[in-house]
């Protein structure tokens, strides 16, 4: 088993060696600012002061800008994803966690000190409806025909849906303790319980879990790889990433990543960058080997997004 | 040392290990992982607070050894002074007023930026100072200062509040450990005092840490047993061990006090209480009652809000007191 998941792993390794290059953008929550480093040299290049405490990022579905939310500083900042230069800033509140949907249409955003989520016309950046949800909500996903928005409560253990055809809060269900990553996978939508060592599988329908999948301590975020062979599970407590079969669910593989990993991006020579949100350090993992190598940045980095050019995400929303 | 590597200072290395073998496994079993986030902003406060009391600890005791203003048979007025210290800089204090004061500028900015206001912010009133932080650092700190030489002033000239401060000056053993010394109803009124002036130029809580380590141990050297003084214009830098000394000696007490100040001398100089001739005087306050100079903790704490009742009552001020003296 172990050995058909490393397959595609080393020829997506091998094939894309060459061109691992481009910028990886990393958010230092604490040191308000983000790092801007080379992915080949593995060098940063730049840092770009920010006001306050930022700690997610979204491509824009045109790929036109990298928007930033500085969630104390209360505003968005606008940054060219190929020049790593900011060219906006737009005062918003408190935007903790912000998510394009898949079609493009809406911009959802969460503002976890202030238990609101903000559904934006994506196109105009208009407010379109503020649904105050209680409380601390945090990781946002959509369903695959953008219809309807998902977003973990923290504090409340809860998963709330909002149907996007009606604007209205389609149900608000107990998932466990601190939930936190949320992503449609195959039908369901799969919650990173923190409080626990479980990934709540939930019915999107009305929001009952249906199973639970034990990856150890305090679950956090979920990531289905480029290829859709592989989803990964951030350990925060436990210090581990998990490989998971996406059709099973099944673990293939562990690797311990300490220092509280939390955010994930792949690069194309298929390793993984990983952001450890209480060493100060990104983490680079070849998952064939187990390796990982290390990146100083700033203070408790948190959002990571890799542009490398010839791989550019069609749209980070699935993170 | 590069301006990268002085912000990613060996404490943060440290206090992220805390965070990730300690206090998150512990709020895990605990099934309080909501908490996770602010409990990682309360570790880094906590080991800058143990790492300001450490070199406090390593450069004032050899001073106040080398070159002391007195010498006492029995320091043990001293320990008291070590509680105050500890609950200030790593205990209960620093995690609530920074949960507080985060919420309080959430709120605060969340509803302004609802309404179509921009929060205020130095550096959205000067856009030049972003990206620059260690001069927005400076002006912030200077601002601080500037309004805590105002709340300090404020404090001698109500007799309710100095009733409170007189805690504070009432020892006559003054050492590097007194700077947290003051009443814990006094330590919330500053709070207060802080969090509006910070709400209004809008202050980042941990932006700084090292740096703000550095100015908390300036405040802890000027209350040395030390003779030392920075020299003429060392003096109207900042402030010394010597000028600070005047403002606790024992004809300062009260409402015709000089040196408000803590870091900067520049508030004296400017609204006319700078006092840059006397020497080395003996420190408390006279008129101060026993249990406030060398009780307790709970003594002095019991003592501070006895004589603020008193003070209420009687409905006046240090210099009427003074003077009916």
């Amino acid at each position: 088993m172990r050995l058909l998941f490393l397959l595609p792993v080393a020829l997506v390794a091998l094939a894309g060696q060459a061109r691992a290059e481009g910028l990886a953008f990393v958010i230092n929550s604490r040191s308000a600012s983000i790092s801007v480093i080379d992915v080949a040299t593995h060098r940063e290049k730049l840092r770009i002061p920010v006001l306050r405490e930022p700690h997610h990022m979204a491509l824009t579905p045109d790929h036109r800008y990298l928007l930033v939310g500085d969630t104390t500083g209360n505003e968005v900042l606008f940054i060219n994803p190929r020049t790593a230069k900011v060219e906006r800033r737009l005062t918003i509140a408190d935007p903790y966690q912000l998510v394009f949907s898949p079609d493009g249409r809406w911009l959802t955003i969460a503002g976890l000190a202030r238990n609101q989520v903000d559904v934006y016309d994506a196109a105009t950046m208009r407010l379109v409806k503020r649904f105050p949800l209680s409380a601390m909500p945090s990781h946002i996903n959509y369903a695959p025909d953008s219809s309807v928005v998902y977003v973990s409560l923290q504090e409340t253990g809860r998963l709330a849906a909002i149907d996007l055809r009606t604007l209205q809060v389609l149900w608000d269900s107990k998932v466990g303790d601190t939930p936190a990553g949320v992503l449609w996978l195959n039908g369901h939508i799969l919650v990173g319980l923190m409080g626990s060592d479980c990934v709540a599988v939930v019915d999107p329908v009305d929001g009952h879990v249906v199973q639970c999948v034990h990856t150890g301590r305090g679950p956090h975020v979920l990531f289905l790889s480029h290829d859709r062979r592989t989803l990964y599970v951030t350990n925060r407590v436990g210090g581990t990433i998990v490989a998971l079969d996406p059709a099973t669910l099944q673990e293939i593989r562990r690797y311990q990543v300490s220092g509280g990993p939390d955010d994930m991006d792949f690069a194309p020579d298929g390793k993984l960058w990983i952001s450890r949100r209480f060493d100060h350090s990104i983490g680079i993992l070849d998952p064939v080997t187990g390796k990982m190598q290390v990146i100083e940045v700033g203070r408790s980095p948190h959002g990571i997004w890799l542009n490398t050019h010839d791989t550019l995400p069609v749209s980070v929303s699935q993170r | 040392m590069s301006f990268a590597a002085l912000l990613n200072d060996p404490f943060d290395s440290v206090a992220g290990w805390i965070t990730g073998h300690g206090v998150v496994p512990a709020l895990y079993a605990l099934h309080l992982m909501d908490w996770e986030d602010i409990a990682g902003g309360w570790v880094l406060f906590a080991v800058y607070g143990v790492a300001q009391v450490a070199i406090t600890y390593a450069v004032c005791v050899p001073l106040e050894r080398w070159r002391p203003v007195e010498r006492w048979p029995d320091a043990k007025a001293v320990s008291v002074d070590v509680i105050y210290t500890l609950i200030s800089r790593v205990g209960l204090l620093p995690l609530v007023t920074f949960v507080i004061f985060y919420q309080l500028q959430v709120a605060m900015n969340g509803w302004l930026t609802d309404h179509g206001w921009v929060p205020p912010t130095l550096e959205g009133l000067v856009p030049g100072l972003l990206g620059h932080p260690i001069v927005t650092f400076f002006l912030y700190a200077a601002i601080l200062d500037c309004a805590d030489y105002w709340r300090h002033r404020l404090s001698h000239r109500f007799g309710w509040w100095w009733a409170l401060h007189s805690l504070h000056h009432a020892q006559r053993q003054m050492t590097f450990w007194s700077d947290d010394r003051n009443h814990l109803v006094d330590d919330v009124i500053s709070f207060v005092w802080f969090t509006v002036v910070a709400l209004l130029i809008g202050i980042p809580p941990m932006q700084f840490p090292l740096l703000v380590l550095m100015l908390r141990f300036l405040e802890s050297l000027s209350h040395a047993n030390a003779r030392l003084s920075f020299g003429w214009l060392g003096e109207r830098l900042l402030i010394s061990p010597r000028f600070h000394r005047a403002h606790h000696g024992i004809l300062a007490a009260g409402q015709r006090s000089c040196n408000y100040g803590a870091i900067l001398p520049w508030w004296d100089m400017m609204f006319g209480t700078a006092d840059f001739s006397r020497e080395y005087v003996a420190t408390g306050d006279p008129s101060a009652e026993e249990a406030l100079a060398s009780g307790s903790y709970v003594q002095q704490q019991w003592a501070g809000l006895r004589r603020m009742a008193r003070m209420i009552g009687r409905s006046q001020d240090p210099g009427r007191r003074a003077a009916a003296r």
